[in-house]
Formats: C-alpha cells, structure tokens, sequence
C-alpha cells in the first residue's frame, strides 16, 4: 500500500476539515494529493508534536474536525500522548499514522515497528483508545477514513505503507513560519475569529 | 502556595484570556492544580510529560483559544524540543507559568538541577521570563507574558518562587 494513494483517498473525503501533519516526504506529498487542503493544513516539521498540537486543536475548536498525520517515528518519539487521548477521549479527532517501518527521510533506517513486534494501534488501544486499527489495504484504509471522520470518539488508524515516496510531485517551497501564517489565516476566515491580530500602533 | 497566591494566578490566567491549562502536577504548585480543576471557566488537560503539554498549548494557540503550560520548572527541560521547533521554526508561542524549584534556600538535593539549569535554558531559548516572588505581582506578570507572547508570536515564561510557592 502506498501513501500517496492514501492520501488522495482520504483527501477526497475532507472539505471542511483542519489537518495538522508531519514531517518528511509526507509534506510533498499531502500538499500534492490535497491540493485544496493546502491552507487548511498545518506542514509542521515537529517530530512528536503533531498529535498533540492536532489535540490541542481540537480541545480548542470542538465543533470542527481535526484530523492529525502522524507518523511511526513521531507516534513512537511521545507516546504519552495516546494515554492523554485516552482518557481526555476528544469527540473531533481523528488521526492518521503512516507507518512506514523506517525513517524515510534519512535514507530509510528500520524503526522500532519494522521488526515486526512493537503495534502501535495495540498500544493506543492500551492506552484507552478502544476504536484504534491497523489498514494494510486501501479499502481497509478508506473505510477506517469514512469511520473515523464520523466517529464522536478517538479514532486512530495506522497505515502499514510501502517505503517509498511518490516519484515527481511538486516541492512546497514555503517553510514552518509561513505555513503558519497560511493556516492561522485559514483558521481566522473559516471560524470568523482572530488569532493574531493587530498592534496597539502602526 | 497560599490561598491568596493561588487565587492570583487564575485572576491572571482569566485576566489574559486562558480557557485551556495543560499541567503535569508538582508539589509547589499542590494547591494550584485541584483549583484549576475546580474552576468552571478553565478546561484543565493533564499531560503525561510537560513537552507534550507544550505541543497541546501550541495546537490550542492556533485554535484562537489561549492556553497556559503549568509546571515545575524541571518540565522546561522536557519542554525544549517542542519549544524550539515550535517556538524557532514556526513562531507558534507558549506561555508558561513554572515552580521555581532549587532556588537559593532549596532544601532538597534532587531539586538543585532545577535551579541550575532553568535559567540558562531560557536564555539559550531566548525566552523571555520574570522571577515572581512577590504575591502582588502575579497577577500582572501573567498578563505581561501573555501580551508579550501575543505580539512576538514567541514563548515567555513566569516563575513563581520565594515565599509565593514556600
């Protein structure tokens, strides 16, 4: 199962949704397979921090979806947030490990799942997320898509994917700081509100 | 702390705007968490370490809501990945209000790490903060972090210590 092809299955489902992603080749290609999710996803390049900064989200836009696209590496590098999940059990959260078995961006070297013992879902179900699964295919993943983005509960899946990454799509050129002020701007004229408003003087 | 101390600090937090406290309990603060739990206006998000805390503030801060990391001051060292990332690749701030522990006069070993990293830690982080250890003045320096981390789009910290958490 590839990634990408995820992707623009779950990118077919979202319209009004907000998603907060992870770092590597998985940029390149969220911002290629959800074109029309561009602002309203958050390109962060924070291992460890993507779920929990797709959590505090949530926690403060209850009324909207938020979908987290995490990684094995991220998920593994803070797994405390699932026992957070677990008992804080947030109604609008859904969330997406790609589960690649290795450290892509630097060459490829085995994480801790590649060996074929360590389970993230198991883990999260442990940790009181009782609607966590494992997709190995794309109908698998497209259901647990339709599922999770539906559900009033914590659900989590983790996408067993291949190591590579999708050959020739377009490189974001933006870094962390102006996805930021995209995504804020998004933020700000989707739910009427302001974040990051003007000076007291010009 | 006393009742009066803690009082100041959620007349603060109120005062700059905080719905949203994420915290991992310590012994200075004892009395500050149940009162936060307690407080119809603040949700409280208990955290399993204070970096994760930190990535909950900073999601929250993109949410329009504003949020506050409550903490011994040795959860600043568990902080600093997210901080940096969030704080230096994004400018995605947290406010943090932290327990001066292993100050002059500390009296327990294990807390001396504490006071000798804190500061250099925020310096080395560029974050600015105040030393609070005059009841009088939490209140205010709260709602100084928050105006400051609202217009620098960076972090800031305050730390109560003295006889305000003894």
């Amino acid at each position: 199962m590839k990634r990408y092809d995820c992707m623009t299955r779950l990118a077919a489902r979202l319209r009004d949704e907000l998603v907060i992603l992870s770092l590597g080749a998985s940029v390149d290609e969220w911002y290629n397979a959800a074109p029309h999710m561009r602002a309203a996803s958050l390109f962060q390049q924070q291992l460890g921090c993507v779920t929990p900064q797709a959590f505090g989200l949530a926690a403060g836009l209850p009324h909207r979806r938020i979908i987290s696209l995490d990684t094995d590496g991220g998920m593994m590098f803070n797994l405390g947030i699932l026992a957070t999940l677990g008992n804080e059990q947030p109604k609008n959260l859904f969330t997406v490990v790609w589960d690649n078995e290795c450290y892509q961006s630097i060459g490829g070297p085995p994480t801790h799942t590649a060996f074929g013992r360590v389970d993230i879902a198991a883990i999260a179900r442990g940790a009181g997320i009782d609607h966590a699964y494992t997709a190995r295919t794309l109908e698998e993943f497209d259901a647990h898509c339709a599922a999770g983005l539906a559900a009033e509960v914590p659900y989590l899946v983790v996408a067993k994917v291949a190591g590579t990454v999708q050959p020739d799509i377009r490189r974001k050129h933006s870094d962390g700081r102006e996805d930021k002020y995209i995504f804020v701007r998004h933020v700000e004229a989707t739910e009427g509100i302001v974040i990051m408003g003007p000076s007291e003087h010009n | 702390m006393k009742q009066s101390a803690v009082d100041a600090v959620i007349r603060g937090l109120k005062k700059a705007g905080v719905s949203i406290v994420c915290y991992l309990p310590d012994s200075l603060f004892k009395e500050l968490y149940p009162a936060l739990d307690a407080d119809p206006d603040i949700r409280t998000i208990r955290v399993t370490n204070e970096g994760e805390g930190a990535a909950i503030c900073g999601g929250v801060f993109l949410s329009g809501k504003r949020a506050a990391l409550v903490m011994e001051n040795s959860g600043l060292r568990a902080s600093v990945e997210p901080l940096a990332r969030m704080g230096l690749g994004a400018g995605i701030p947290v406010v943090m209000l932290m327990s001066y522990r292993g100050e002059l006069g500390e009296n327990n070993w294990w807390a001396i790490p504490h006071g000798i990293t804190m500061e250099p830690i925020l310096d080395a982080l560029r974050i600015p903060y105040r030393v609070v250890r005059e009841e009088d003045a939490i209140e205010q320096s709260i709602i100084d972090a928050y105006n400051w981390s609202y217009n620098a789009y960076y972090h800031s910290a305050i730390a109560l210590g003295g006889s305000v958490v003894r």
